[in-house]
């Protein structure tokens, strides 16, 4: 790691932990005035990611695309941009960030004991397509990841509704109407992106490595959770799948999502997506 | 029977099982290890448990991606989609139409999520509001009853696009996987290569293909220069100059494309020019050698009567009575050999380049010089160009469809309270709440405050 990059990754995830905290404290202590605040935090914190993001940038002459560290790194990245590009543009959706940041923060941690290192960008790795497909893949990843806490969102709220003494925290989110459609929005531009980071892909492996589709586990995992975030939008378009059981798919379908970008790699050593990084 | 095993076939309810199975089955190859594509690894487990990959044989789970069960899914897939989109075209088509019995009373029209009421000015007629609606995008079918407006009245064709892009890439994969060749080559700077099934490596064996002839490709390598920055290997110059006089440089993302062929750089070598001298220092015998030896490996030759273990240093130190390499770039190549001869070792020691190594007997062996040889991995496809263009109209009728989906709104001009008002009602694919906001928005800023109640 770069000297700056690893104080300001620190700083990041320091603020990151403490504006996590507080979403928390506003929910589980009923304080709904705590959440503007932790969302400004969470800004802070996101403004120290990225200046650890220009740093490592600085350093490698690359922008961080490859390895364990860097897909936490900058995947963490997009979520959080995601999640205050919503919440600034909705108050009520501010609270997302309740179910974003332990996430975040769980890959940045995981990140970090991968290994950090500065490498000069592989040889595989120098083309216009790597930007092209994994912009797309981290512009689903975030999609999916907001689809996921909005799913969070509405089964609590839901929850909370048939509480003889509701928590007002839940006031401040969209109606359960709204965080319903939201969940089906995520998923629709996650699936889209999606669809654009496979066919980028395919070019790019055919230069690559020979062949647009070589059946790679992390092509595959790719392939699954494609397939399943589209029967989801089937399942919802055709057969009205909505409320708890949508909100429920979109949580597990997640889990494809997460082991396509590091469980694969984590436990089949065989992929071409390791890309000679160390 | 027929017609309900039919009904079966085309409905959902079987696409999503079909999707759910081949999910599964997909999962399965990841833990798997696959003949096809885990060779070294396929091998050495059959060896250890041959019973249960026997077993694993039998079901064919070790080749599932060829497998009969998941080649009769997607067939069952693909009949699914056929008979769905037999079913869904003409709904399709039908629902792009614009009918005059698309325009219903917007105050007691089912399916509306938006209603509200407009004053408008006495002898306000429809033209104005059907030049604001079609300024905003909206197609319109109008009569004395009042209208109907849609907005991306298309985008239901862009559903049927999505799918049939499916058979694009099925019908290019059919054709790439009956016309594909794959072959891997290793070949020296200055070495030619003529395009014949002799040339191309024993193993793994080259896979013909079924249909159409080799790669009608003839050129040498002209030159190879690797390129590693702090032990990362960034690339490599691999120039190449064909039969014709053609020259193209092929680096790592940048294959030689010719004639629907691929030659892909997969591996870096050393192919050193040895030479055996005799006492006399006459040259007895020699060779260019293709060696596997970059990363650390061991690779042997066979020299006159001699066996020799090659071990290689792009960047040769001795230290700490080690030999060693200060780092992967190719700044010091040096070898250590050591030479056997009937199973019994008789010398062993450094070559650097223009340097040698004294034998039993008098006898040398020299190297002259270290050029470099790589691996191509040769594959030549037909019909990419038609999976290609299905990835395209996959990509564009996704966007297409999910992002400019249809707004319906119908309206009619009523007397309300001794006023003349503009009813509308409206209603969006997917999105309720998105669509009611949308609607007041625009409404609003078409025909101004909506009336009350």
């Amino acid at each position: 790691m770069a000297y700056w990059e690893m104080i300001f990754y620190w700083v990041a995830l320091i603020v990151y932990s403490l504006s996590c905290g507080g979403f928390l404290y506003s929910f589980i202590f009923k304080n709904p005035k705590v959440m503007p605040r932790m969302f400004a935090l969470l800004a802070v914190g996101a403004l120290a990611h990225t200046v650890a993001i220009g740093a490592r940038f600085q350093a490698t002459g690359h922008l961080p695309w490859s390895g364990h560290y860097e897909y936490a790194l900058m995947g963490g990245w997009f979520i959080i941009c995601g999640t205050l590009w919503v919440g600034w543009r909705n108050k009520q959706l501010q609270g997302l960030a309740v179910a974003t940041l332990p996430l975040v923060i769980i890959m940045m941690g995981y990140g970090y004991m991968q290994n950090p290192g500065l490498t000069p960008k592989a040889a595989s790795l120098k083309t216009i397509w790597l930007y092209i497909h994994v912009y797309f893949a981290w512009l689903a990843f975030g999609a999916y990841s907001l689809a996921m806490a909005a799913g969070v969102l509405y089964l609590k709220k839901k929850k909370n509704s048939l509480q003889p003494v509701p928590n007002p925290s839940y006031d401040r989110f969209p109606s359960l109407e709204h965080l319903d459609e939201l969940i089906f929005r995520y998923v629709v531009f996650g699936f889209i992106t999606d669809t654009i980071m496979m066919a980028a892909g395919s070019l790019w492996a055919k230069d690559l490595w020979g062949g647009y589709w070589n059946w790679d586990p992390v092509e595959t995992w790719s392939l699954i959770s494609w397939l399943t975030y589209g029967i989801t939008i089937h399942l919802r378009v055709t057969f009205g799948w909505k409320e708890n059981r949508l909100a429920w798919l979109v949580i597990c379908a997640l889990s494809t999502v997460i082991i396509c970008f590091f469980g694969v790699n984590l436990v089949v050593n065989t992929s071409l997506h390791m890309f000679q990084v160390r | 029977m027929f017609e309900k095993t039919l009904k079966y076939l085309r409905s959902l309810r079987f696409t999503i099982v079909l999707i759910a199975l081949l999910g599964a089955i997909l999962a399965i190859g990841l833990w798997v290890p696959q003949q096809s594509l885990l060779k070294d690894i396929y091998f050495d487990w059959k060896a250890q448990s041959p019973r249960l990959v026997a077993f694993l044989d039998f079901f064919q789970l070790t080749s599932v991606y060829t497998s009969w069960l998941t080649v009769t899914l997607w067939a069952l897939f693909f009949l699914n989609l056929t008979l769905v989109m037999w079913q869904r075209i003409p709904l399709i088509l039908k629902r792009i139409e614009m009918p005059a019995s698309r325009i219903v009373d917007p105050e007691t029209g089912g399916g509306f999520v938006f209603r509200a009421a407009y004053a408008v000015p006495e002898g306000t007629d429809g033209s104005s509001m059907v030049t604001a609606l079609e300024k905003r995008g909206f197609a319109m079918v109008s009569n004395d009853s009042g209208f109907y407006a849609v907005k991306n009245r298309l985008s239901p064709i862009a559903s049927a696009l999505f799918h049939l892009s499916f058979f694009l890439i099925l019908l290019g994969g059919l054709v790439s996987f009956y016309t594909e060749f794959i072959g891997f080559v290793d070949l020296a700077v200055g070495e030619p290569f003529g395009g014949t099934l002799a040339q191309y490596n024993a193993r793994p064996t080259p896979k013909l293909p079924k249909v159409g002839s080799l790669p009608e490709v003839a050129f040498t390598v002209t030159s190879v220069e690797p390129h590693v920055v702090r032990n990362t290997p960034t690339g490599i110059t691999v120039k190449v100059k064909e039969k014709t006089g053609a020259e193209h440089v092929v680096d790592i993302n940048k294959p030689l494309n010719t004639a629907h062929s691929s030659f892909v750089f997969k591996h870096l070598g050393v192919a050193p020019l040895f030479v055996l001298k005799d006492p006399a220092g006459r040259e007895v015998g020699g060779n260019y050698f293709k060696l596997d030896v970059v990363g650390g490996k061991t690779d042997t030759f066979r020299l006159g009567d001699l066996i020799f273990t090659a071990r290689y240093y792009p960047d040769y130190e001795f230290k700490d009575g080690k030999h060693r390499t200060k780092s992967q770039e190719f700044n010091n190549p040096t070898f250590f050999l050591v030479a056997e001869r009937d199973g019994k070792k008789v010398a062993e020691g450094t070559v650097p380049v223009l340097g040698g190594l004294n034998l039993a007997g008098g006898y040398r062996i020299e190297m002259k010089e270290c050029p470099f040889w790589v691996r191509f991995y040769v594959i030549k496809q037909r019909g990419l160009s038609l999976v290609y263009l299905g990835f395209a109209i996959a990509s564009i009728a996704v966007i297409w469809r999910l992002m400019f989906y249809r707004r319906e709104l119908v309206g009619a001009f009523r007397e309300k309270d001794g006023r003349r008002c503009l009813v509308v009602a409206g209603k969006s694919e997917y999105y309720k709440k998105l669509a009611e906001d949308e609607f007041a928005r625009m409404c609003g800023e078409l025909f101004g405050p909506p009336l009350a109640g």
